[in-house]
């Protein structure tokens, strides 16, 4: 047995910690920034966060999966009432508002305006409103994605339609061809069921307003809602639901419908070019359809990386994950999930049938409705209410967009 | 013992207890009677005494009264179906209590009760989707019309009831079991001897000797609807079409937990308590007199 004296021992022990500490970042010592997001372990930005921690920066992160948007911002309200705010939060972009002025969502520059300067210089300078709220510039433009068509190739083909999609399509050739489609394979085809599905929500009916010329909110932050424009908008959007063409479901509803090759056609987020074209349906994508004789105003949705830490340690360290998250290297690692790339780096669309939606990035997007005051949140559910009375006919598009301001405008200014 | 633990047990035992309810049950009652009365988003410093203006606000809403009424139409439609179905299936399987498949029956009429909500609701979206759900390629079948189901806003609360039951009725079906399996036999044995047919033994003996359980399952039945629809609600049909599904107890989720209105929320939570204490009050007043325990 080999002696060792006590001093000989401590000097071990004290050079073989020397080493260690040499050898590798003391990850004890790592600021700890936790990222509350909707997504779990098992999902692209599982990936970013490895990548990240992976490069030993002295900043570790973690990504703790706070279930749906309105979830994770339920917790960050009880975490910040009781003076432990998320360091970061993946935040929906109808929280836009909320998140400035209730949870504090910092200012970039606040933080650290150089660093602020430099990771936000790689993202479009175009998306940099959708991230500036009240003048503060409160998070990364993280996923973005706008409403796009897409089409079951094998039913568009079996209806003998021309299989060269246009490249701006507009309502009129949509809606001409599902009503051909509907023709030719109603009662006669073993799954086709029904021939086009617009989505009933506020984000696709957004875009039928703006690409009609109108605002739900217009660029002055008055509510829009009884312009013309936005009537006819709203017109064209029920058209098909109140023709037969369009049986109005919910999203899961819609999407399981055009999975198993009962719906035709419909519109959707740019995401599912990720799953769609690669399912049962075989789809093909193009442009959301505008409004003939209208430009273009289409809008987007998803949402945005803020950091809500208080003290400087951790807010700086937040930031040096941002930068990540704005490099190439985050952005390409980002891209696989189906978001459309906000950043200025050249990263390869994830397939052909993203291109639609990179095209619409490319025309100009602007963000989903972000509804001011204080009871600002109620506003899409309010919005989303009125939308599904005027595609159940339960109200004249013209009195749904009438009463649907009249009780917006209270909600908006109270 | 010394005599100081001793004098102290009694508070040590019960203790933990009484914080329990004291901060869990009564802390959070206490919580929302004051945030009904306040203009407070939890974080910010500025807390403005409001009075009952949130109450005003809230009862000149048109979608709280809209999921008030719903409410009502849930409670009358559900709260008999939970008590009387589930009564005539536990008759049923009491019945055949004897042969082997009375305990497949039972399992699986209350194997519903044990699956999640969100389980439920896919499974449920599957079967009543307007495009391509079973029942309505059953309906094609038969050549009868298509339904649109949860999305008809004439049929959306129906849907909200149907999955609702199927998925709470077991546990009242088992409890109903429970009070037909502690009948005692020798009054079966008796009434027969003397003539009495199935139909009057029920109404006769079985059922008077079974008010314990109808009044317990009475009780808590309100409870449970109110609960439970929340659940299906959310998976189904999120309130909709246009709120025509909603429920009180959506409405105060949607206000609280979605638009992050403490204020309006804590005074429908308020609302809702006192509906329930009075609702209560009122079965215990009419129904306990009625109960026969034995």
């Amino acid at each position: 047995m080999v002696e060792m004296s006590r001093r000989k021992f401590m000097a071990a022990v004290a050079a073989s910690a020397g080493a260690g500490m040499v050898a590798s970042p003391a990850r004890s010592a790592d600021a700890a920034v936790e990222v509350s997001s909707p997504w779990g372990s098992d999902k692209p930005f599982q990936k970013v966060v490895d990548a990240f921690n992976a490069k030993k920066l002295g900043v570790t992160v973690t990504n703790r999966f706070d279930g749906d948007y309105e979830a994770a911002v339920a917790k960050a309200v009880a975490s910040t009432a009781a003076g432990r705010p998320p360091a970061m939060m993946i935040t929906g972009w109808k929280f836009g508002y909320f998140a400035k002025r209730t949870l504090g969502a910092r200012d970039l520059r606040e933080i650290d305006a150089g660093r602020a300067a430099a990771i936000l210089a790689n993202f479009r300078p175009s998306v940099l409103p959708l991230v500036t709220i009240d003048g503060a510039l409160i998070g990364l433009p993280w996923a973005m994605s706008t409403p796009i068509t897409f089409i079951n190739g094998k039913l568009w083909e079996e209806a003998g339609l021309d299989p060269a999609l246009p490249e701006n399509p507009d309502t009129t050739w949509l809606y001409d061809n599902a009503r051909k489609l509907d023709a030719k394979l109603k009662d006669k085809h073993s799954t086709y069921r029904s021939a086009l599905a617009l989505s009933n929500n506020e984000w696709t009916s957004q875009s039928f307003v703006q690409n009609a010329g109108g605002y739900i909110i217009d660029p002055d932050g008055r509510l829009a809602l009884n312009s013309p424009q936005a009537v006819a908008g709203m017109t064209e959007y029920c058209a098909p639901a109140h023709e037969g063409l369009w049986l109005p479901v919910s999203a899961k509803d819609q999407d399981a419908a055009f999975e198993s090759g009962a719906l035709a056609i419909c519109t959707t987020s740019s995401t599912r070019a990720a799953t769609f074209p690669f399912g049962g349906a075989k789809a093909v994508t193009a442009k959301f359809p505008g409004l003939a004789g209208h430009p273009r105003g289409m809008n987007s949705g998803g949402n945005f990386l803020a950091v809500y830490a208080r003290n400087k340690e951790q807010a700086e360290a937040s930031l040096a994950f941002l930068e990540f998250c704005a490099s190439k290297e985050g952005q390409s690692i980002w891209s696989a999930v189906g978001y459309l790339n906000t950043s200025v780096h050249d990263i390869p669309l994830i397939n052909d049938f993203m291109k639609p939606a990179a095209g619409q990035l490319a025309d100009g997007l602007t963000a989903e409705t972000i509804w001011p005051g204080k009871r600002g949140l109620e506003g899409q559910a309010i919005w989303r209410k009125w939308v599904s009375r005027m595609l159940l006919k339960e109200v004249s598009v013209a009195d749904g967009m009438k009463s649907a301001h009249q009780e917006l405008d209270a909600l908006v200014s109270a | 013992m010394p005599s100081g633990f001793r004098r102290l047990a009694p508070y040590l035992f019960v203790g933990p207890a009484v914080l329990s309810v004291a901060i869990f049950l009564y802390g959070p009652l206490f919580a929302s009677a004051l945030l009904s009365v306040l203009d407070w988003n939890l974080l910010s410093a500025e807390v403005r005494f409001v009075g009952v203006d949130n109450y005003s606000a809230i009862l000149d809403n048109v979608d709280f009264r809209t999921a008030a009424w719903n409410t009502v139409l849930y409670c009358v439609i559900l709260i008999p179906a939970q008590i009387i179905l589930p009564l005539l299936l536990a008759v049923m399987i009491h019945a055949v209590r004897r042969s082997p498949v009375q305990g497949l029956y039972r399992g699986s009429l209350f194997l519903p009760t044990i699956l999640a909500y969100s389980v439920a609701g896919v499974a449920w979206s599957w079967l009543l989707n307007p495009v391509n759900g079973l029942f309505n390629e059953i309906f094609g079948f038969f050549g009868f019309p298509k339904s649109r189901w949860h999305t008809d806003p004439d049929l959306a609360l129906l849907c909200v009831c149907l999955v609702t039951f199927w998925k709470t009725f077991g546990l009242n079906m088992l409890l109903w079991l429970a009070a037909l399996a502690n009948l005692p036999h020798e009054l079966r044995e008796a009434s027969q001897l003397d003539g009495a047919g199935p139909r009057r033994h029920f109404f006769t003996i079985s059922l008077p000797l079974m008010t314990p359980t109808a009044f317990f399952i009475s009780v808590t039945t309100l409870f449970h609807v109110l609960d439970d629809i929340v659940g299906v609600i959310d998976v189904l049909t999120h309130g909709g079409p246009a709120g025509r599904s909603s429920s009180l107890l959506y409405f105060l989720w949607q206000q609280g937990l979605q638009f992050f209105q403490f204020g309006p929320a804590s005074a429908v939570a308020v609302i809702i308590i006192v509906v329930v204490l009075v609702v209560t009050w009122l079965e215990f007043r009419v129904g306990e007199k009625r109960v026969h325990y034995g």
